[in-house]
């Protein structure tokens, strides 16, 4: 239908979602999409992002205090670690656009803590996934669930925002969503 | 008679190939079309999929860009 349609390039994927062994996201289509309106100028933009960010990070403080295993501890104080990464990077760009470059405490005042990256509270991610608390496999395979969940949000977003330059900032976050996903599935294969 | 909409040239592309093909491409350079149903769709869908379901495609195809290389499933 597509190609007759004047779609230049139609590929279907054989097998289907069933063929598919690498993450999925779940949920639907409006799925944490009430974290943005669509309006959002650019700065906006990376205040909401650097949110998730710190919703994420917190999570993964948490569950490395509740992990018992050392190995696993080790792994969700790593994967803390990625986040204030994400978030310094977040803050940088804020800073290079924005007029008033506020100190990093400053920033964060003005950013409102929302949901997890991904758009799902700490407790529905667990819910979800009952990672077993024991096995580094399970913890990389909740924290890949999560990054796949993120960029799904972000690629959904993507379309909603009208602003064209902070859709250029959301379609960069969600690129680095996808290489960030890469390097865990890297991690999980050196297992 | 336009033919080609009744023909399917769709080249498939197999897991490692789609995958791959992703990877490769900025998301915002592709797309990625699920036309199952919402259910399906919610249970599990690739990261990034847009759902139009396949009963409504034809009425929807202007959400869509042509000229971007195009994933279904």
């Amino acid at each position: 239908m597509l190609a007759g349609k004047g779609f230049k390039k139609v590929f279907n994927v054989a097998g289907g979602i069933k063929a598919w062994h690498a993450k999925t996201a779940i949920g639907p289509q409006d799925l944490g999409m009430d974290l943005f309106t669509g309006k959002e100028e650019p700065l906006d933009v990376l205040k909401v992002a650097y949110s998730l960010e710190q919703g994420l990070y917190d999570f993964y403080i948490v569950m490395e205090k509740e992990a018992e295993h050392e190995k696993v501890k080790d792994l969700f104080g790593k994967l803390s670690e990625i986040e204030v990464k994400h978030q310094m990077a977040i803050y940088t760009a804020y800073n290079d656009i924005s007029d008033e470059e506020p100190s990093k405490d400053e920033f964060e005042k003005m950013v409102e803590i929302k949901a997890l990256e991904g758009g799902l509270s700490t407790r529905e991610y667990i819910d979800l996934f009952n990672p077993d608390l024991t096995s580094e496999t399970d913890v990389i395979s909740l924290a890949m669930s999560i990054e796949a969940q993120a960029l799904d949000l972000y690629q959904r977003v993507s379309s909603k925002i009208e602003n064209p330059q902070s859709r250029d900032i959301i379609n960069q976050i969600a690129n680095e969503e996808k290489a960030h996903l890469a390097s865990l599935g890297k991690l999980m294969d050196s297992l | 008679m336009k033919w080609m909409q009744f023909l399917t040239p769709a080249k498939s592309l197999d897991f490692d190939e789609t995958n791959a093909y992703i990877s490769q491409h900025p998301g915002d350079k592709i797309t990625i079309l699920d036309v199952r149903q919402p259910s399906e769709y919610q249970e599990s869908h690739i990261p990034g999929a847009t759902l139009i379901p396949l009963p409504q495609l034809s009425d929807r195809l202007d959400e869509l860009d042509p000229e971007k290389p195009t994933l279904v499933y």
